[in-house]
Order: structure tokens, then sequence, then C-alpha cells
């Protein structure tokens, strides 16, 4: 079969769930403000299995999805490119940190924390930037951005950092074979 | 967990604003969303506020759901407002309470600043509120179509979009499924301290991604044995047609950007 098309679909179908898992939060614990869900899983997941081509694919299509299904921030035509497709997008980079199949666990438990920190820190970056372009040009001009963005930033990704690691060194050792990919084709890793 | 979940705003209607091409309302929010930065005296936010007025009653949208989408802007709006109001100064003084001051151009910066972010989105939410979303992903493929000169995989990008939308559906069903059965067998998705909830979700994911790279596989199985070779003279079964509204809507907006250059301070 044309893997070209198989990747394709895979793309798709992932960026799907991921737009499903954002549905599942956490939100008892942060009430306010960002909420903390499953959807960066899927972008990670493909990161890892298809490398940085399928991360940033993947990435870019659930941004775009989430920006046509629940748009809040139509705000500010910088900001709308950053938090969305770009913000996700920039979680695919960690594809660049995908290993073999064959990697022993601690190579793969070394991958998944490099990735997943990597990815959430671009992707903290566009909202950071995001955040500053938008209280820039909203707040009056004696205000100071950069710290009420950054704050606001860092208090939902690290814990949507916290909780996608955990989930992912759970995964490695329960279905290896879905995270980092197989050449075999996916019935068999199945 | 997962009843009842809404996605997506789209409201099914009739309206004009409905019926238009999906190219020409992209085209036009795309315009709007820069041309309200253009503001900055009564009369060009009254133009802005018109602009919207009119395609909201156009439009037919039901106001409560503008109002969803507005609301959680709502508080921004507020603090924004708060915030100009206290630390703008000049004009006139107009209130005083101790060393709390109100002046005019605080009140007017302040206005101006929330009547901005409400037209952007009110207008944005229309485009979704109107338009369903494969609509849009049609629409978009069309319009960055020329791309496809520099090499950029616009069409297999479209298709993953409208794919993932088609599929959103049947996905979340599945996940319901499996988050009951795994409710049967005993599992707490909602309750208990947060590493055990996270360790809760590994018994959905796994049989989750299974099934899900499963069916890509049987989706690409199924487009290769109907012949799909890629974007390259592919047909649609829904053509876009552009008609007599969508070349009057880009002109009212071209007329409104003019007007707002004309008319601003």
């Amino acid at each position: 079969m044309n893997s070209r098309v198989v990747f394709l679909a895979e793309v798709a179908i992932m960026s799907a769930l991921s737009i499903i898992l954002g549905l599942i939060s956490f939100r008892g614990l942060w009430a306010q403000g960002g909420s903390v869900s499953l959807e960066m899983i899927p972008i990670f997941l493909m990161a890892f299995r298809r490398g940085l081509k399928g991360g940033l694919l993947t990435g870019l299509v659930v941004g775009l999805l989430q920006l046509l299904l629940n748009p809040i921030a139509g705000a500010h035509p910088v900001s709308i490119l950053l938090d969305y497709p770009l913000a996700f997008m920039a979680a695919g980079f960690a594809g660049l940190f995908s290993v073999a199949p064959n990697a022993t666990t601690k190579q793969r438990t070394k991958s998944i924390v490099f990735g997943i920190f990597f990815g959430s820190l671009l992707r903290l970056v566009c909202h950071y930037i995001s955040g500053v372009v938008f209280f820039g040009s909203y707040a009056p001009d004696n205000m100071n951005p950069y710290i009420y963005s950054l704050l606001y930033n860092i208090s939902y990704m690290i814990p949507v950092a916290m909780i996608t690691l955990i989930t992912f060194l759970f995964l490695t050792n329960t279905a290896p074979k879905i995270l980092h990919g197989s050449n075999k084709g996916v019935s068999s890793a199945a | 967990m997962l009843e009842n979940v809404i996605i997506g705003q789209y409201v099914p209607g009739r309206s004009i604003l409905h019926r238009l091409d999906p190219r020409s309302k992209l085209i036009s929010v795309f315009l709007f969303v820069f041309i309200v930065f253009l503001a900055n005296n009564w009369v060009t936010y009254g133009l802005l506020g018109l602009f919207t007025a009119v395609a909201i009653v156009v439009s037919q949208v039901p106001l409560r759901f503008l109002y969803k989408g507005l609301r959680p802007i709502l508080i921004i709006v507020l603090f924004t407002f708060a915030l100009h109001i206290f630390m703008t100064k000049g004009g006139a003084l107009l209130f005083q309470f101790g060393w709390l001051k109100i002046y005019e151009q605080g009140v007017v910066q302040g206005s101006f600043i929330s009547f901005r972010l409400i037209f952007l989105v009110l207008v944005t939410s229309l485009l979704t509120l109107t338009t369903t979303p494969i609509d849009i992903t049609d629409g978009l493929e069309q319009l960055l179509g020329p791309l496809k000169r520099i090499k950029l995989p616009v069409h297999e990008f479209a298709l993953m979009m409208s794919i993932a939308l088609r599929f959103i559906p049947t996905l979340l069903k599945e996940t319901e499924k499996i988050m009951k059965a795994q409710m049967a067998r005993g599992v707490e998705f909602t309750s208990g301290p947060i590493k055990e909830r996270i360790k809760a979700f590994i018994p959905l994911l796994v049989p989750l991604f299974i099934s899900s790279f499963k069916r890509a596989e049987e989706l690409a199985l199924a487009m290769e044995a109907r012949g799909y070779r890629g974007g390259e003279g592919r047909t649609k079964l829904r053509i876009l047609k552009w008609g007599m509204g969508d070349s009057i809507l880009i002109a009212v907006l071209l007329i409104l950007t003019i007007s707002l250059f004309l008319l601003r301070s």
C-alpha cells in the first residue's frame, strides 16, 4: 500500500482524536484560565511515531481545526495565528527527538522527556509572544505585558506538559509499537 | 463525561450570509481583522459597528449563539476597560473619589478598545456560525490554491482537514464506548488523585489509538482502491460558486476599508 496515503490518513485521524481528547479536561484543578486537557497527546504521538514531519503536520491540522471549531481568542490577527496553527505546530518539533522502534527503554524515555519538554517549550513561546502582542495592543501603555503573559501561560503549560509526560511514560511501556512506530504496519502493531 | 458535547459552532440556516461562497466570507473576515485596527475615533468605530450590526441582522443567527461566542472574552473586555479607565490619564477629570481619578481620555480609550475586541469576536464568530467547517476548508483550499506552484501541499492539507472533520463524530462515539466499557470494569475517570486519574486514561488511550490507526489504514486502503492519486486532476462533488452576493460583500468591505482610511484621525 502507498505509504504516503497511510501517512495522510494517520495525520487526519490523529488530529480528529486530538480535538476529542481536548474535550476531556481536568477542569476541577485549574478552574480559571487555560484548560488542562489531553489534546497534546496525539500530536506528540505522531511526532514520536512518524518523526518531525508527522508531528508538525498533525500539529498544524489540529491548530486549524481548533480555530475552525472552538475559536475563543479572535482578538488580534497576530495572536490568532500564534495561538492556533503555530502553537500546535510548534509542539510537533518533539519529532526531532523520535527514536527507532527497537531503541532501549532508556533511549525511549530520554526521547520522550526531551521531546515533550522541547515541544511544550516551543508552544509556550508561541502563546507567550501572542500574549505580549495581545496585551500590548489592548492594555494601557504603562503596563508591562511581558511578565503577565509569561506567568499566565506558564500556569497552564506546566501542568499540561506534566500530564502529557506522565501519560507517555506509561504508554512507552504498555504500547511501545504504537508510540515509536513499526515498519511492519499497524495491524501487526495492534 | 462526553455526553451532549457539541463540536463546532455552525448554526444551520438559509440566510444570505449562509448562502454566500465561503471564499468571499473568508476574504472579508481576513480583511476585517486588519482594518479594525484602523479605527481611532467615534466615526470610524461607528462605521465598524454598523457593519457588524448589519452582518448580524442579515445572518439571522439567534443572538444567544453570538452571546455564547462573546462570553469567554467578556471578562477580558471588562478587565481592559477597567485598566484603561483607571490608568489612562488625559482630558477632563470626570470623577474623583480619594486617590481614584477617572479622566475623559480613559473612558474614551477604554470604550474604543472594548468595541474593537467585541467587533473582532462577533465578526469572526459570524464566519464559523454561518459556514460549515467543511465549507471553510474547501474555501481555504481554493484560496490557497496558487501556493501549489511553490510546492506547498495545499490539496493534501485540505484533504486531511476534511477527513479529520468527517471522523470527529465517529471517533467521539468510539471514545465514549471505550470509556463506558472501562468504567464498567471499575475505572474512575473523574475522581481520585491526579496521578491515578492519568493512569486511568491509559486503558482508554491504548485501545483508542489502536483502533484509530487501524481505521487510518483501512481508510488509506479504501482510498487506494478507489484510485486516489493525489490532488492532480481530482474533481469535486460540490463545486463552490461565486455569485453576485459575494462580489457585493467584497465591494462593501473595500468601501469600508477606504472610508476608514479617509475618516480616521
